[in-house]
């Protein structure tokens, strides 16, 4: 890294010192509650007060009150009470009124005896299995799979702020085997630092990190503009460098999606490991469906004449500015 | 250089230090958006017409073709607009199977057309089927998103069809002209048996 600055000239590395300074004034905000940040899911937990007798409340309520949970057949649920007898709490779950305003919801818990649990009910995973023993159960393991995937997959789709920086690298980046550096560079760093704030080893407060996602995004919005009129900056000469730069920084922001389940520690690992599974996955389909789209633009010479070919990186620019402005 | 490191040395201790990591950007419920796009992939309804319209369209060539790209997702758009504005209009489902009868004639008969035709073509079949979905949304519904939606598919969909019947018909050999002639006949044919439920199927009950 310190070559690669030593070898920019005075006027980038004063961009990248100050790019820097921004970053870490950014991390200097102290941490706040997010109490503003919209609950991504409704929690419900389940306390064992007896054998195979529950006491259940949403500790996140959701955001459409007519969600119900649905319990093995064998269980009796009268709220707050429920009631699986000797059976246990073993069987399918699902949520009732799954999707409309809410995609995603989790019931956590907690035995007498043994770790918590955590079952994650998705509207693209609508059912899954309740057992006991989750770390022996294959089933248990493929239904984890299953919901973390379906979770990875929603949660790029739906992040249209890191859709958006992927769109402005696959404007900038005109070479193809460039292209499959610079989106592998971005896989990895985000990779990474999902998994690093995931854990806990790294943190930073919600606010400036959002403000720096946006920035990154007007950044990619700058240097197309300037590729367009013949100057190569620096994301046009290492485009994998800035991938892997801001890459960092979205990945921080996939954890969101995680770090709010509660999801216990045993699991953790391997609910990452299929969470950024599926974040890859929706990322991959994303950039397919645009190269496809360009492609196909270019055959029925659809084309955007001279004077408009800046119009897409100035309304990825402005849109990601407007972010920026209402996130500081 | 030493402020350099410095300076890297101080921004990775800042983000080493442990803290809550809580971002994104755009919290919405985006749900709606893909709820949209999937609604017309929902039946045969939707992508069997805009299959025919795009290879319609490029039967005309590329230069006509293209007009198709703003045309079709504009009317789209205002259509769903339209549904919330006047919504119950009941001859549009009639008009979507006559639509695509019409459409799938016009495929076999490979029929070349003036280029405002083309535009109005694909403005007609964006405004039915713009509207047409967008009476599927309920008052939970996010309004915005979903025409977006709806636009957005409809938008990718004429895209990538158009480009495969340019590419296709750009090959070499006469029968890639006769084997699009020839699926317009089947379009032209389900939209006839379609067209025809429409009367029978109220009779049943």
């Amino acid at each position: 890294m310190i070559g690669f600055l030593q070898g920019l000239g005075g006027g980038r590395r004063r961009f990248m010192l100050f790019a820097m300074a921004a970053l870490s004034a950014a991390f200097l905000v102290p941490a706040r509650p997010t109490s503003a940040h919209e609950a991504s899911m409704a929690v419900m937990v389940l306390r064992e007060v007896g054998p195979g007798r529950y006491l259940g409340q949403w500790s996140m309520p959701p955001i459409d009150e007519r969600l119900r949970p649905i319990f093995p057949e064998h269980c009796a649920w009268d709220p707050p009470e429920l009631d699986c007898g000797e059976r246990g709490f073993v069987g399918t779950l699902s949520f009732m009124g799954l999707g409309s305003k809410q995609s995603v919801a989790m019931f956590r818990v907690f035995p007498l005896e043994g770790p918590a649990q955590a079952y994650t009910v998705s509207a693209a995973n609508p059912i899954v299995t309740a057992a006991r023993d989750p770390g022996r159960d294959i089933g248990a393991w493929l239904n984890l799979a299953d919901t973390y995937v379906n979770l990875g997959i929603d949660h790029i789709l739906r992040g249209i702020d890191h859709l958006l920086f992927v769109l402005g690298l696959i404007w900038l980046v005109r070479d193809r085997w460039m292209l499959v550096r610079t989106i592998t560079a971005f896989t990895v760093a985000h990779s990474l630092s999902l998994a690093a704030a995931t854990f806990g080893w790294v943190g930073v407060p919600e606010r400036p990190l959002n403000a720096t996602i946006a920035l990154s995004i007007v950044f990619v919005g700058v240097e197309i503009v300037k590729l367009q009129r013949g100057q190569v900056g620096l994301a046009a000469r290492y485009p994998w460098v800035v991938a892997f730069a801001f890459g960092l920084l979205h990945g921080l922001g996939f954890a969101t999606a995680l770090t709010t389940l509660g999801i216990p520690q045993t699991t953790l690992p391997f609910a990452l490991l299929f969470f950024n599974i599926g974040v890859e996955i929706g990322q991959l389909a994303f950039v397919f469906v645009v190269l496809a789209l360009i492609w196909a633009h270019h055959r029925v010479e659809a084309t955007l004449p001279r004077w408009g070919a800046v119009l897409p990186a100035y309304a990825i620019g402005s849109i990601a500015a407007f972010w920026f402005l209402v996130r500081v | 250089m030493r402020a350099i490191v410095r300076r890297l040395a101080a921004t990775f201790a800042l983000v080493g230090a442990p803290a809550n990591a809580h971002a994104h950007l755009v919290n919405t419920r985006l749900g709606d958006f893909y709820g949209g796009m999937l609604h017309p992939l929902t039946g045969f309804q939707d992508p069997l017409p805009w299959l025919a319209l795009a290879i319609l369209a490029a039967l005309q060539g590329p230069r006509r073709a293209r007009w198709l790209l703003v045309a079709f997702p504009v009317g789209l758009l205002v259509g769903g607009g339209l549904s919330l504005i006047a919504p119950g209009v009941s001859f549009i489902p009639l008009l979507d199977v006559a639509l695509i009868a019409l459409i799938g004639m016009a495929v076999a008969a490979a029929v070349v057309m003036p280029l405002p035709a083309v535009i109005g073509l694909g403005v007609v079949i964006g405004l039915a089927h713009g509207y047409q979905n967008g009476q599927a949304m309920t008052e939970s519904t996010d309004h915005l998103l979903f025409i977006s939606g709806v636009t957005a598919i409809g938008y990718a969909s004429i895209t990538m069809a158009t480009a495969c019947a340019t590419a296709f018909l750009q090959g070499s050999g006469s029968w890639r002209l006769l084997a699009l002639r020839a699926s317009g006949s089947w379009v032209a044919a389900v939209g006839i048996m379609a067209f025809g439920l429409q009367f029978v199927a109220p009779a049943t009950h």
